[in-house]
């Protein structure tokens, strides 16, 4: 390595993105674009940093394979702190790839867990799970090794498995505190924060009060009756019903649920189901076929019996009835709640995040930014949104040094 | 031209506080090399780390007999070894590009890296006396019984190669390991080369051939 790409290293890594730039701000050659590159990412500038990494990847020689492949997965790790969460997963594997190869297995472990961190933020656990299965953390360093442990514990928190959470995150902790990567430290403290704070409302009886994850995972082993507003399903003891692609069967459920032991007037439950205002004879016949349905789906669970002014649920074992809801309901909750971790995201990640249209992700966003609950910038394709108040891009850019053996 | 495996003779370190060695050198006793932002002394016999110097030390390292060369960013600093003061300071001819560094015969030699060059330069004024062409990367270079050796390192290959230094013609080739790669060049007058690793902070002693 040369003169100067040493000294912008060494600057890089001492946290002075400046100083680095300095040195090879005015040079073209591979090395230099990719250390500018990093540069610029770390300073903020995502779209100028994968300009930059892009041209490096294409400078190096072909033979100069391990540098190519670190310029591919810092530009995928930007690509997943700025949320462009469709940039091309099979870049990053086959850069994965070449660094095992070539036994840099630090990179590759650190493309393994940017991989981890895109599959979280879209949902897909179990894959998410497998690739984090595949990864040793003993011999990482103490950045990647907090890195590790954090998406050990976003996916126990996910699948509600409290205890591996909180051990995988007092690992984080300590990893984090031992980098002396403050961006790091801050983002386990937020994930452990997900664990004291309610994360979801249990109603009952007609009241309803918080519950933290815990209580949650407690609640999977109880023998109740639960209707669970985040799986869209009803379940008692291990039996499940899943009515995801139900929505009128599910907003009945719940309704009734909600009620139980009382009953729920047919007025009521035209209006949740249906949104009518008044239940008219049409509405009134749509309900009979509904409820019908819905018997069908929970025979094995509970049955409904009809009253007088309406329809009750009537459990078959299980001997209580709750709900389980989110913490808030709103109509956008599911678009809020991606948008709480702080990160600017592009309406088409959040899209791709929650399964729906991009569309409908946008007459979401329109009333939310109008109450001000949510705020955009830039324009066009680069426009992204987040949650007021803007507290800075809270990342853990641990970009891969692009240097040969470096 | 000849061309065999290099011999590694010994390894030594990584040496504490070491992520990555930049150049190599030797004065008579002890091997030098920069490790970034300083220059650091060690016993080849015994291998034990001995003082260092805090100065700026991005790439290649020699020794003229009483001072230092140090390239740092795109300067090269003669340092005393004493008090580890830059005494003065030219321009390196490669603008920063430069990597090996090695004193002969009252002038300076400077490998520029992905140039794949190797220029002679005065060392009062650095200016350029004569440049020769490699046919890869430059890292280290050294001179030893009028012979010029340099480092190469290109992805992941390196090797020690001896070349005309007047036509910059390949005469000898030493592979390095696979993985192995160089950084930095020194030969202690005998017979054996000192080459600094890129990866893992160690200095290898090749045998050099008769």
């Amino acid at each position: 390595m040369d003169s100067l790409i040493t000294a912008a290293a060494l600057a890089l890594a001492a946290g002075d993105p400046l100083g680095a730039l300095d040195r090879v701000a005015l040079r073209e050659d591979a090395p230099a674009l990719a250390l500018r590159g990093i540069a610029m990412a770390q300073l903020g500038d995502f779209d100028r940093a994968k300009l930059l990494l892009r041209r490096a990847a294409r400078a190096f020689s072909p033979k100069e394979a391990v540098a190519r492949a670190r310029c591919v997965v810092a530009e995928a790790e930007i690509a997943l702190v700025s949320r462009d969460l469709g940039w091309p997963a099979k870049a990053l594997d086959a850069a994965r790839t070449t660094l095992e190869k070539h036994g840099d297995r630090l990179n590759a472990a650190h493309a393994g867990h940017l991989k981890v961190r895109r599959l979280l933020l879209i949902g897909r656990l179990d894959e998410a799970e497998h690739v984090l299965a595949g990864l040793d953390p003993t011999p990482l360093p103490p950045a990647a090794r907090a890195a590790h442990e954090l998406a050990v514990a976003g996916i126990a928190m996910r699948r509600l498995r409290t205890r591996p959470a909180r051990a995988a995150l007092e690992w984080a902790r300590n990893a984090a505190r031992q980098a002396g990567i403050p961006g790091l430290m801050a983002e386990v403290a937020t994930a452990s924060l997900a664990l004291e704070t309610p994360a979801a409302r249990l109603i009952t009886h007609g009241t309803e009060r918080p519950l933290l994850l815990e209580e949650v995972e407690a609640l999977q082993a109880s023998t109740a009756l639960v209707v669970d507003a985040f799986r869209y399903a009803v379940r008692a003891g291990d039996r499940t019903v899943s009515l995801a692609s139900r929505p009128v069967l599910f907003s009945l459920a719940r309704a009734l649920a909600e009620a139980w032991p009382g009953d729920v007037s047919r007025e009521e439950l035209v209006a949740r189901a249906f949104g009518g205002k008044h239940a008219d004879e049409s509405h009134r016949a749509r309900l009979r076929v509904e409820i019908g349905r819905l018997r069908v789906e929970l025979a094995a669970l509970a049955d409904i019996s009809a009253t007088k002014r309406g329809f009750t649920l009537a459990p078959r074992q299980a001997r209580a009835v709750m709900v389980l809801a989110r913490p808030i309901e709103e109509r956008h909750a599911a678009v809020l709640a991606l948008l709480a971790d702080g990160e600017a995201w592009s309406s088409s990640a959040l899209a791709l995040a929650l399964g729906t249209g991009q569309r409908s992700v946008q007459r979401a966003l329109e009333p939310l930014a109008e109450a001000g609950k949510v705020q955009s910038f830039g324009h066009g394709r680069a426009r992204r949104w987040m949650t007021p108040p803007v507290a800075g891009f809270t990342t853990t850019l641990l970009l891969p040094a692009p240097l040969p053996s470096s | 031209m000849k061309h065999s495996p290099a011999e590694i003779l010994r390894e030594y370190g990584p040496f504490p506080g070491v992520e990555r060695i930049h150049g190599v050198s030797f004065d008579g006793e002890n091997v030098w090399f920069a490790s970034g932002d300083r220059l650091n002394a060690f016993d080849p016999q015994s291998g034990q780390p001995l003082r260092s110097i805090d100065v700026a030390a991005h790439a290649g390292t020699a020794y003229d007999g009483r001072y230092f060369y140090q390239l740092a960013d795109d300067r090269i600093q003669k340092i005393d070894p004493d008090t580890g003061a830059v005494l003065s300071t030219i321009p390196a001819p490669g603008g920063g590009r430069d990597s090996g560094l090695t004193w002969a015969e009252g002038t300076l030699w400077v490998g520029q890296y992905r140039e794949r060059k190797i220029h002679q330069i005065d060392p009062e004024t650095g200016k350029i006396l004569r440049s020769i062409e490699s046919s890869r990367f430059v890292t280290g270079v050294t001179w030893v019984d009028g012979e010029l050796w340099h480092g190469t390192w290109e992805g992941d290959e390196s090797d020690l190669r001896r070349v005309d230094p007047k036509t910059g013609k390949l005469l000898e080739r030493l592979d390095m390991p696979a993985g192995m790669t160089v950084s930095g060049l020194e030969s202690d007058g005998g017979d054996r080369l000192y080459c600094g690793s890129t990866s893992t902070g160690v200095v290898r002693a090749v045998r050099r051939p008769k």
